[in-house]
């Protein structure tokens, strides 16, 4: 057995002896607030065993491996739905971002071993309300004050705000230049006076984003993770840092075999479902996708184990399985018939077609819609031109609004 | 699993890509279409010279006992350049048949020239809009053939037919000699093809295996083809992404690159979207070969490269604009070459049903 093949299965094994604990049968029944409390001692169960921050420093609390053995346990522990949902953004983006760029080292160790042990949160600050895809053009301001700065406007779509203890945040510092030249990057306190989080209802009921307000905001210098006028950059680099997670071809919602097992159980016109030329070409179509996705996705793997670079068409892994889940889901809902009216708005989107289809258009949004990741495949990949932009390259204070 | 290919198998890709490049190209591809049986002498003279006849054979025979992913990649590039002959892919299914099920002596007897490409094979299965019937409705009594083989690939210069028959009222399949035997011509949209009605008249014919087992032995052989044939679409749509790629960024109107357009760059980055799955399926159904998931690979990748080949051909022309739809620029090329490589091996209606047959768990 390879290292990693052991790794794999050390994982597996944890994970399974976690499911009496942190499992769905456990995690039934309670509301946000208890499932956020388990969450946090999954978290801390999870840094004690050795599986917290696995590609990070061990300096940093971390476990110094790879992507792979990361990528590795993310496959295994995806299997049991653990109440890790609210920590996926904090130690994904923000808090790797704060171990490269926060020029404190003290205050970074103390937050990243907070953060991985589940006891503190971060968010992070991007979308605002005049734009999520266009981050440049965004509008909250920071202006120096004394030494520090001071912070006003408005973020949106903060996943997990109201849970947060601190976030990362981009603002402009200089509106006098074009939009990316004049962003800076900090990090905040949530519990800082003036900052107003308010939970945002989503339509499938459930309000895990947020608006958060930030009113005369007074940050010290030393909360500056950029250069000013340097923050596109750190940005982007944020986005980045998640190139390698773990993927799944089902979209984030059920398993085709759910699919395949309603078909079988439902009848049409007084035969099972599954003999139906309807359901079965959309299952056979289906599988192909999903097939597609899990090949790109094992060599994706396969070349980060030979030390070499995946391909870029790892891309197509959410464009291509979240729309097709979102139609899925309203195919399983057809075939239920009056029976398909019930919705359990705490149900899991991996097991419940009425939730995997509510919730399919927030995945088909969040974290680039779908238009975007069009538009990042054709510029990036097939060097297709750039949209005509009329902003670019004029003064922020001078784009008309 | 799924692969990785290896330095040997990138160079036959680099090597394959080099050669066809230079040697074939529309101006020899088009008045094919206008002749009748005509395949490009070029291509095929080719494939021989250059051992891909041989690739997939047994060395016992004259092969060079590589396999599935290494046809596939050469077929890859023939799709890109758009083949000049479909017997890359039928002398394949045709000599695994017969080393698979045919005796010593068949195999003494047939295998030899088809590595080298000096003997041409076609595979009848299909009867009709079936490509593989229950019941066949070619006849095998007392070691003859009778019946006709409608629209059967290649059928106009092959030397040797696999056919899947009736004998005793189960299936058969059977190995018939084509030398003497009535072909007619079938005037295609893809004439290269070389597309034929054959008829059999009380021919002389060997069967290879019969009973149940002989259905599930063409069920094979059609898998192996559908992979080739599978590579081929890949490539073939990956060269039409490219054309329309190219052809995004030169033309201008209203002033930028037509690119430019978001409804011409998205067109353009599904068609990516569709060419990768469909490869990445691809390269796991040839890594599958031996398994028991075969046939479900094989159709995964079947369904999803014809689903790219023809929306390829689709977008690609209608990128192009009038231009497009013209003779010269040669487009239609591929557009017809989709559509009769989306029939041979079994279109997708045959290919959802195996698939879902084995995902439902009713297949045996």
């Amino acid at each position: 057995m390879s290292d990693l093949e052991a790794w794999r299965a050390r994982a597996a094994a944890w994970c399974e002896s976690m499911v009496p604990t942190f499992g769905k049968a456990a995690r039934k029944g309670l509301g946000v607030e208890d499932d956020l409390a388990l969450g946090r001692c999954y978290q801390k169960a999870k840094f004690d065993a050795g599986f917290a921050g696995i590609n990070w420093p061990k300096e940093l609390g971390g476990q110094g491996l790879g992507h792979i053995e990361k990528i590795a346990f993310e496959g295994e522990e995806m299997k049991h739905g653990f109440p890790n949902v609210y920590f996926g953004i904090s130690l994904g983006m923000p808090v790797p971002v704060l171990m490269q760029f926060g020029s404190d080292r003290d205050f970074v160790q103390e937050r990243v071993l907070k953060a991985l042990q589940g006891e503190e949160i971060w968010c992070q600050l991007f979308s605002e309300p005049s734009g999520g895809t266009d981050l440049a053009g965004l509008r909250t301001r920071a202006e120096t004050d004394g030494n520090g700065w001071r912070i006003n406007g408005q973020k949106v779509w903060t996943s997990w705000a109201q849970y947060s203890d601190y976030g990362v945040i981009v603002v402009r510092t200089d509106p006098t230049v074009p939009k990316h030249k004049g962003l800076t990057y900090f990090w905040v306190d949530m519990k800082a006076p003036g900052v107003t989080v308010r939970p945002i209802k989503l339509a499938g009921g459930d309000a895990h984003v947020n608006e958060v307000f930030f009113d005369d905001v007074r940050i010290s210098d030393d909360h500056r993770m950029s250069p000013v006028g340097g923050g596109f950059a750190v940005a982007m680099a944020t986005l980045m840092i998640e190139r390698y997670v773990a993927t799944d071809s089902a979209g984030f919602g059920p398993h085709l075999d759910l699919f395949v097992d309603l078909a079988k159980e439902v009848r049409l016109n007084g035969r099972p479902a599954i003999e139906d030329g309807r359901i079965r070409q959309q299952i056979a179509r289906n599988y192909a996708m999903r097939s597609g996705l899990d090949s790109i996705n094992v060599r994706a793997r396969l070349m980060m184990e030979a030390g070499m670079t995946p391909g870029p068409e790892g891309s197509l892994n959410k464009l291509v399985a979240v729309r097709s889940r979102q139609k899925l889901s309203e195919l399983a809902i057809d075939l239920q018939g009056a029976g398909g009216f019930h919705f359990d708005e705490r149900a899991s989107l991996k097991d419940d077609w009425a939730s995997s289809w509510i919730n399919a258009p927030t995945g088909r949004i969040a974290g680039g819609s779908d238009e975007t990741l069009l538009n990042t495949i054709a510029e990036r990949i097939l060097g297709l031109p750039q949209d005509h932009r009329p902003d670019k390259g004029i003064p922020f204070n001078q784009i008309p609004a | 699993m799924s692969i990785l290919y290896d330095e040997g198998q990138q160079a036959i890709a680099t090597e394959s890509r080099r050669v066809l490049e230079a040697r074939v190209n529309k101006d020899a591809l088009l008045p094919l279409l206008e002749a009748s049986g005509e395949y490009h002498q070029g291509f095929w003279t080719t494939a021989k010279e250059q051992g891909w006849t041989a690739l997939a054979l047994p060395e016992a025979h004259g092969g060079l006992a590589l396999g599935l992913v290494e046809l596939g990649l050469i077929a890859h590039q023939a799709g890109r350049t758009l083949s000049g002959a479909p017997f890359l892919t039928s002398n394949f299914g045709v000599a695994k048949a017969i080393a698979l099920y045919g005796s010593d002596a068949q195999q003494a007897r047939w295998l030899p020239g088809l590595a080298s490409g000096e003997t041409i094979g076609a595979i009848a299965f299909a009867d009709g809009a079936d490509p593989l019937p229950a019941h066949p409705g070619a006849t095998l009594a007392g070691g003859r053939l009778s019946g006709t083989l409608g629209g059967v690939t290649g059928g106009l210069a092959a030397d040797v037919a696999i056919v899947l028959a009736r004998e005793n009222g189960v299936p058969a399949l059977v190995l018939v000699d084509l030398a003497g035997i009535e072909r007619t011509p079938v005037q295609s949209f893809d004439n290269s093809r070389c597309i034929a009605d054959l008829r059999f008249d009380g021919a002389p014919a060997e069967r290879l295996i019969a009973g149940e087992a002989a259905r599930e032995a063409a069920l094979h052989i059609l898998a192996l083809q559908a992979v080739v044939t599978a590579h081929e679409q890949t490539g073939g749509a990956e060269a039409l992404m490219e054309i329309a790629r190219d052809y995004a960024v030169t033309r201008k109107a209203f002033g930028q690159p037509i690119g430019a357009f978001q409804s011409i760059k998205h067109r353009i980055a599904e068609l990516y979207g569709l060419v990768e799955l469909a490869r990445a399926n691809c390269i796991h159904a040839a890594a599958r070969q031996d398994q028991d998931d075969f046939i479900t690979a094989a159709a995964a990748a079947r369904l999803s490269a014809t689903e790219a080949y023809d929306a390829a051909a689709r977008d690609c022309v209608q990128i192009h604009g009038g231009i497009g739809v013209t003779w010269e620029i040669g487009l239609h090329l591929h557009m017809r070459r989709a559509r009769s490589l989306a029939i041979e091996q079994g279109s997708s209606l045959f290919w959802e049903d195996a698939l879902v047959d084995r995902l439902a768990g009713e297949a045996a």
